[in-house]
């Protein structure tokens, strides 16, 4: 070998791991669609994601009415201003359908408009909506409460205003129609550029939600990868060229460093687009915070990946792989308290610390919720690194080429 | 007696209670072309397996130019190329870039290793195909850089398992070739085939493999001359009088 001459002996060691890693680059290059994929998926988690909680910023919502009055002209001016509020939609139904709905459950709150309600307007006496709810009418049903209770506020003011202007000019000889008009214009400018107007400035969404999904979809992600990872061993022995890589000066040490460094750099690029599209899209964090994630999650990624090793040192098939991969990261999710809540003590809290999830979760928890630094999360690091060196080992001594082989 | 390359001593190997080779031994010299014939299931890829340092026999002793294999595996690794039976290349791979990875993988630098692989490439006529993926290779060209790729490092041993199997009259005398050339240049050889007239060709010497034991050592003349007229009889008689006509496997 003629490298000891330059580069000396670690450089040459890791020379040939690097080889293996850039080899296996190489062969996902050769494969574009493969390739798109691996990186799209994050960016389709991602928008999944941001399509569920990220986009919807503002209420959307129904008023459930029953029109009692026929024909009424202030009812039909009630529902044409409803009609015109953004977010909500007007949802006309019988009484005898309302009652039966609301006895369901299938809604919560539908408003009445009684059949004396224009006749009361027009009499100057004070008209009622009926609001007829289950409880408190849900949060929607609040909020489509508020909506008609403003809207009905409005016109009956509008009403009033009109009737006290005629009554005050009623002695002037000002027509009626001239003041009818000039009132109607006034109204309607002030309800399309009101001189109070509310603006809404979205500065990113409500945290609660993705503060705790992102963790959770960034950790399953990488989680999920453990099989690409758990395959590349057994294709690489069905592929025959393990037995021939073992034939060379190559020792098994360094292809597992190889196989390690390759998965694990795809499995931190692909966090990293992940987190990367938190950062911007999300403002998550703070630039300090995210830094800190980045190194949670370039513990967590090297954790998987050894772990993803051992898997494939034990497999002896394809499908193998697969399903024991899949076994693991099923027990890994569920004991990480992903399904339900793990007690604080107990069988269960004893066998969640076998969870390597639960490690990254309550690292991330910590920097991004709590606003802690990486100096509170030393010990979740520490298993996380330990288990990506250890778990090296153990997959390379669990490994063998063939039954009996080196 | 020229000096010994190889030397294999009672060499054993069970799977589960199976012994696929039970108690092999025999010893290569240096330069030559030693043929392990056998029908299938024989034996010969185990023993090609245990002594190009993949397998661990059960017992028995391996010594390959001078180093155990037991001892000292490492150093007979710098010393062996691997044809194995089955294709085993990245197929999604140029023909030149497998050369060139295996090559670095047996210790050259990125430039010998990419000058090596031109010159093993053109020697077994693939040089236009040089980087084109093996993937959309004919069969006979995948066999082709299978072998090139045994021939990368300087190793002065080869073990070429079956690497004519399947292919047409055009590439198996390319590679016949290539093999006697390497031969003439000093490279010893373990060579197992179950074309006999092949062997009867390349091999110096020949033992017949079955269940895991050798039957019968020697040269193909005097293999011949033992059952009737060296003329008349070919090595295939020989091979079916001594492994007899029953199915194997
Ligand atoms: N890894 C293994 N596990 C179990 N049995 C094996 C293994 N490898 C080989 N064998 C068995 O050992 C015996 C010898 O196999 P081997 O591959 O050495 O035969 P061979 O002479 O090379 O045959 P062929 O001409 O078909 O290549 C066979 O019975 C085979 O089934
Ligand atoms: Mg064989």
């Amino acid at each position: 070998m003629a490298t000891n001459s330059h580069g000396g002996k670690v450089l040459d060691k890791l020379a040939k791991p690097l080889l293996i890693a850039l080899l296996q680059v190489r062969i996902y290059l050769k494969d574009r669609a493969d390739l798109a994929f691996s990186f799209l998926l994050p960016i389709a988690i991602f928008a999944l994601t941001y399509g569920a909680f990220g986009g919807e910023t503002s209420f959307n919502g129904t008023a459930h009415i029953v029109n009692e009055e026929e024909g009424g002209l202030y009812s039909a001016l009630l529902l044409d201003r409803l009609g015109e509020v953004d977010n909500l939609d007007v949802d006309l139904l019988s009484a005898s359908k309302a009652e039966s709905k609301l006895d369901r459950v299938d809604l919560l709150m539908v408003v009445f408009i009684p059949s004396d309600f224009s006749e009361r307007l027009e009499a100057g006496e004070p008209a009622k909506l009926v609001f007829k709810q289950r409880g408190n009418g849900g949060d929607e049903g609040q909020i489509v409460a508020s909506i008609v209770g403003g809207v009905a506020n409005r016109m009956a003011q509008e009403l009033q205003v009109r009737n006290e202007v005629a009554e005050a000019v009623a002695d002037t000889g000002i027509s009626q129609s001239d003041m009818e008009n000039t009132v109607q214009q006034l109204l309607e400018n002030e309800r399309e550029s009101p001189s109070v107007t509310v603006e809404e400035e979205i500065v990113g969404v409500s945290p609660d939600i993705v503060n705790d999904l992102m963790p959770g979809i960034l950790v399953m992600f990488v989680l999920f990868a453990i099989t690409l990872t758990a395959r590349a061993l057994v294709e690489e022995r069905k592929r025959g060229t393990l037995e021939r890589l073992l034939t060379t000066q190559l020792s098994i040490g360094q292809l597992f460093v190889g196989k390690f460094l390759v998965n694990f750099s795809r499995g931190l690029i692909q966090a990293l687009v992940l987190i990367l599209l938190a950062y911007a899209v999300f403002q998550m964090f703070t630039p300090l915070a995210f830094v800190e994630s980045l190194v949670i999650v370039i513990a967590f990624v090297a954790a998987v990946s050894s772990l993803g090793l051992i898997i494939g040192s034990i497999a002896r098939s394809e499908d193998q792989s697969i399903w024991i991969a899949v076994f693991f990261t099923m027990a890994t999710v569920i004991l990480g308290g992903t399904f339900f809540e793990i007690p604080e003590s107990g069988i269960l809290s004893v066998l969640s610390k076998l969870s390597i999830n639960s490690y990254a979760i309550d690292a991330f928890e910590t920097i991004i919720s709590d606003g802690d630094s990486l100096s509170d999360i030393g010990i979740q690091l520490g298993v996380m690194t330990g288990v990506a060196v250890i778990g090296l080992f153990i997959g390379r001594s669990l490994f063998r080429v063939m039954p009996g082989g080196r | 007696m020229t000096e010994a390359y190889l030397v294999a001593q009672d060499l054993h190997k069970s799977f589960n209670e199976h012994k696929a080779v039970d108690g092999v031994s025999f010893s290569i010299e240096k330069g030559e072309i030693f043929g392990l014939l056998g029908p299938n299931g024989a034996g010969k890829t185990t023993t090609i397996r245990m002594l190009s340092t993949v397998l661990e026999p059960d017992s028995g002793d391996i010594i390959v130019g001078g180093y155990s294999v037991r001892h000292n595996a490492d150093a007979v690794r710098n010393l062996i190329g691997v044809c194995p039976q089955e294709l085993a290349l990245y197929e999604e791979l140029s023909a030149l870039d497998n050369l060139v990875f295996f090559g670095r993988m047996a210790g050259l630098n990125g430039k010998e290793a990419k000058a090596q692989a031109l010159s093993h490439l053109e020697l077994l006529g693939l040089k236009e195909r040089a980087k084109g993926r093996v993937d959309k290779f004919s069969g006979g060209m995948k066999r082709r850089v299978n072998l090139a790729v045994s021939l990368m490092g300087h190793p002065q041993f080869l073990f070429l398992d079956e690497p004519t199997v399947g292919i047409d009259p055009q590439s198996r005398n390319n590679i016949y070739e290539t093999i006697e050339a390497l031969r003439d240049k000093g490279m010893t050889i373990l060579y197992t085939t179950h074309y006999m007239e092949e062997a009867d060709r390349l091999c110096k010497r020949v033992a017949i493999i079955d269940g895991g034991r050798i039957i019968a050592l020697d040269t193909p003349l005097t293999l011949r001359s033992k059952i009737g007229p060296p003329e008349q009889v070919t090595l295939e008689d020989v091979f079916l009088r001594l492994t007899g006509r029953s199915l194997r496997d």
